[in-house]
């Protein structure tokens, strides 16, 4: 009864929605007061799709500065990640509370204040500058992640490797980052969902000009354009999908080549 | 030591606190697009003042709170029902990251599909012959009191919650339950008096994040949020972007207030929620 | 497809070093706008908020600035106070060179945009659609502000209220009807909340019908006489507020919403700034066909929207060749075509050649459109913009906030 009660909750909440946005999708004409769609045909999807020029453009440049924005953020990370799992000085936790803020505070509050200044800077209206202030609010999630993966690993498969004379970018590219890797693909994925989902942040730093597959969905959502609103969704539910499936297969395949699992 | 830390401190201090610190000088009127007119307190005094903004803070905050509420409290339930599937179903319950996975944005959408008057539950009840028109469907969407936000935040968050929870419950020591059996606890004294004390800290965060997250949000509100008491950052982007340049210190006020709220509330928080859990660890 | 992500995210690498080297711009003839624009990418900002507008300007402009004069045409959706906001904060820091060669523009946005320096120009007298067909005389003003060749009339529209014959049998004549039917019909009647556009002129409408007509406004901002008469509005308003949708506690965000409510059923009257954006939303299938416009007995503002060119716009040649080609007959035809958009033509169809002259004369504009005559009959001219901005900010401060 009760497992009964939790399938049929997880399907109310999850698989539902999902169905509906297909089918909303195939029959853009589905309305009020029709339960299912009267007309499913399939033709509405291709005239939601007649110039799918500026749909692929947004996608494409959300997929470019969300990949780009990982990659900042395992940069950004990695070394302070290493140290701070190993390192005890006095203020530890503070220190680490507070580099852990800009993922709780509201990006709001400092984006506003920079925007002026990164007009000056001529960091606003462009990739470098939404790649940046996204990495500040995504950067926490790979911090995290990276430095409960240092501290579980320990320090003496590197320490094995320097005495057995690896030099220690060797050390680190060969036994320490095939580690970690589970961590990067975990913070990553966190990252790239905070980024490919953010509207704000690339609208106010973007300016426009760097488009944003949220922003092409925002005026679709008010419009009587159901059956687009309907695509556009279940692409954003497609592609992180689709991303994280090939990373786990990847992933999968690199650790039984190497014998690790 | 600080060295290995430097890849981290200065994009921190160069993007993230500068930010912060042009927010406030901005605020007190200086470093403006139009020049320095500051400092000055009166753009706080204005905000301040103002009954319409007092109103859209105790909105914010009550849609903020029910709603990461409302979450963890589903979200923690959903949780403990899927822990206590037997394994070949949990795995089914992989479907609940599509509330992960899904932006704010288009949750949004899924809102309006839903609970709009002309919207799916509204067909529902046609057909049950209980709404007959889409007027006698309840007013769920824009009826003032940021329903339509809180379903959303709540569609969020619960998977968030349940993330949490799950990543406690995955890791927890059964024979902890066994026992509290053995000693002749019923199945809810043994949930309220040995797993719920191990997931109140996850809990916490979750309800802290939540929180925060929603009282600070601008996509929900954009789209859902009605026009009066309105959120507190539709307020800020109306100011911003849709009001004259001079105004933009408003604008910038009230992000420093919220700035301050939410790190107050964090602290303060943060340490009630300790004392709770202390307490309820003693078992 | 791949091809096409690729070629975008290529695009969107190169963005950044966009600037190009440009004659000196303002001895350009056309013909040399036109050699100096092959090849090159012209940004159009402009309001998103209609589908339809959307795919015409993707479709149809976009292919054939790509066929005739070799431009990438790429739309960018913002709201013109939005881009206005973003160019004063660009002039201020110093940016010459911006993002924006194209905007859509009109009333105390472009106002504003002109008093503070933000426009190129005067571009218009150089714009040979313009000496050819256009009546000088009927694009002098915008809102009461000189146009003085700084933006290019590229369409007209009227206002107009839209019902569902079927569900509304006898609509409201005048203001006064309105407001009996909005009473006696309680939740079926919102407007957009300004600044919207649509909602920012159906109160000015209210304010010309309560107060005594358009014609004292005329000679520009008078505050004594605004401050004497808006309370009359404010009154209509807040008199009509509690039989509103929602009982006036929220107000649909945009145009684009409440057309979605009325489309849905969830309203029963709809107002748009675009004569045969009914006819359009019929043929597009969104409203049922029994959907029809009508216009008050005390007139409807009409007004004509412009094409701009900002200060720093990186390629003022491009931007001035689609601006041209949008006041083309060509381009002016097509949008007049209710399927693609039904926007009045801007320019003065009696300078064309006979054939041309006819193909617009020709054009239906469906049964949800009123004829010309009317609403020629009804036109009231826009309100001087000092006027509006004081209008749009007092409905916050004496009607949303009440």
């Amino acid at each position: 009864m009760s497992r009964a009660l939790t399938l049929l909750a997880l399907a109310v909440l999850f698989v539902l929605p999902v169905a509906v946005l297909v089918l909303q999708a195939a029959a853009p004409g589905w309305r009020y007061p029709d339960l299912v769609p009267a007309d499913l045909s399939w033709s509405g999807l291709a005239q939601t799709l007649r110039h799918p020029a500026p749909m692929l453009t947004a996608l494409a440049s959300s997929l470019g500065y969300s990949l780009a924005t990982v990659l900042a953020t395992v940069a950004m990370t990695m070394a302070p990640a290493r140290f701070l799992a190993h390192a005890s000085f006095r203020g530890k936790h503070l220190l680490e509370g507070l580099l852990l803020t800009p993922a709780l505070v509201p990006a709001m509050t400092y984006s506003m204040g920079l925007h002026f200044v990164f007009i000056r800077l001529g960091l606003a209206d462009n990739v470098t500058g939404v790649v940046l202030v996204l990495s500040i609010a995504g950067y926490p999630y790979m911090l995290r992640s990276l430095t409960t993966a240092c501290v579980h690993i320990g320090r003496d498969y590197r320490t094995c490797a320097l005495n057995l004379g690896a030099s220690p970018w060797r050390a680190f590219l060969q036994v320490e980052l095939p580690l970690l890797l589970p961590a990067l693909a975990a913070g990553g994925s966190v990252v790239f969902l905070v980024a490919f989902s953010e509207y704000f942040l690339v609208f106010l730093i973007g300016g426009g000009t760097v488009p944003s597959f949220t922003g092409y969905l925002f005026p679709v959502i008010t419009s009587s354009n159901r059956g687009l609103g309907a695509l556009v969704t279940l692409i954003f539910l497609a592609v992180p999908v689709a991303l994280f499936l090939t990373l786990e297969v990847l992933l999968g395949g690199y650790f039984r080549r190497r014998g690790m699992r | 030591m600080a060295r290995p830390l430097l890849p981290l401190l200065l994009p921190f201090a160069g993007i993230f606190a500068a930010g912060l610190c042009l927010t406030l000088c901005q605020s007190l009127g200086l470093f403006l697009p139009l020049g320095s007119t500051g400092p000055t307190p009166e753009h706080y005094a204005t905000v301040l003042g103002s009954a319409a903004m007092q109103r859209s803070f105790l909105f914010t905050l009550y849609v903020s709170l029910v709603s990461a509420l409302g979450s963890v409290t589903l979200g923690t339930g959903l949780g403990y029902m899927v822990w206590k599937l037997p394994a070949r179903l949990r795995q089914t319950a992989v479907v609940y990251k599509v509330g992960l996975i899904l932006p704010h944005v288009a949750v949004a959408f899924l809102v309006l599909l839903y609970f709009g008057q002309t919207g799916l539950l509204a067909s529902l009840l046609h057909r049950l012959g209980l709404a007959p028109t889409p007027q006698d469907f309840p007013q769920v969407l824009y009826a003032g009191d940021g329903l339509g936000m809180i379903l959303a935040y709540m569609f969020k968050g619960t998977p968030f919650a349940m993330l949490m929870t799950l990543a406690v419950l995955f890791g927890f020591d059964t024979r902890l339950l066994q026992t509290a059996a053995m000693l002749g606890a019923g199945r809810f004294h043994a949930f309220r008096r040995v797993t719920l004390p191990r997931l109140l800290p996850a809990m916490h965060s979750a309800f802290i994040i939540l929180f925060l997250y929603a009282f600070g949000a601008f996509d929900i509100p954009f789209l859902l949020g009605e026009s009066r008491p309105g959120m507190l950052a539709m307020r800020v982007y109306d100011i911003y972007f849709r009001k004259d340049l001079t105004e933009r210190p408003q604008a910038m006020a009230i992000l420093a207030l919220m700035f301050a709220f939410t790190a107050l509330f964090t602290m303060l928080y943060n340490a009630l929620a300790r004392r709770v859990d202390d307490r309820g660890r003693k078992l | 497809m791949l091809r096409h992500i690729f070629l975008a995210m290529l695009g969107i690498l190169a963005l950044a070093g966009a600037a190009r080297a440009a004659g000196d711009i303002d001895a350009m003839t056309h013909a040399d706008m036109l050699a100096a624009a092959r090849g090159t990418e012209v940004r159009w900002h402009m309001w998103g908020g209609s589908d339809q507008i959307n795919a015409w300007v993707d479709g149809y402009v976009a292919t054939e600035a790509e066929k005739r004069f070799g431009i990438t045409l790429v739309r960018v959706p913002m709201d013109a106070a939005v881009f206005v906001n973003k160019l004063l904060t660009e002039k201020a820091a110093g940016k010459d060179t911006g993002t924006m060669d194209l905007l859509w523009i009109n009333g105390e946005n472009f106002r504003n945009a002109r008093q503070a320096g933000l426009l190129y120009g005067p571009f218009l007298d150089r714009m040979p659609s313009f000496r050819a067909y256009y009546d000088p005389e009927q694009s002098r003003y915008d809102f009461g502000f000189p146009v003085d060749g700084f933006e290019a009339p590229y369409g007209r529209a009227q206002f107009v209220f839209e019902y569902d014959s079927a569900r509304v049998p006898n609509p409201p004549r005048n203001y006064a009807e309105l407001k009996a039917w909005i009473l006696a019909n309680p939740g079926r009647f919102t407007y957009p909340q300004p600044p919207d556009f649509t909602g920012s002129a159906f109160i000015r409408q209210v304010f010309y019908a309560t107060t005594g007509g358009h014609g004292q406004y005329m000679q520009g901002l008078d505050t004594k006489l605004y401050a004497k008469n808006a309370p009359a509005a404010w009154t209509w308003l807040n008199e009509i507020k509690p039989a509103l949708w929602r009982e006036g506690r929220t107000y649909p965000r945009d145009a684009a919403a409440l057309d979605t409510l009325f489309a849905r059923g969830e309203v029963d009257m709809c107002m748009s700034y675009h004569p045969a954006h009914a006819q359009m939303k019929i043929l597009e299938k969104t409203y049922p066909g029994t959907v029809r416009t009508f216009v008050m007995e005390e007139g409807t503002i009409s007004n004509t929207h412009f094409t701009a060119v900002p200060f720093n716009a990186p390629n003022k040649a491009g931007a001035m060749v689609v601006a041209d080609f949008l006041m083309s007959p060509d381009a002016q035809l097509s949008k007049y075509l209710p399927a693609n958009w039904g926007d009045l033509p801007a320019l003065d169809v009696a300078r064309l050649p006979a054939e041309q002259a006819g193909a617009f004369a020709a054009v239906d504009l469906g049964a949800a459109t009123l004829p010309a005559g009317v609403l020629a009959g009804a036109a009231v001219p826009e309100i001087p913009s000092g006027y509006l901005e004081l209008l749009e900010n007092d409905w916050e401060k004496h009607v949303l906030d009440q």
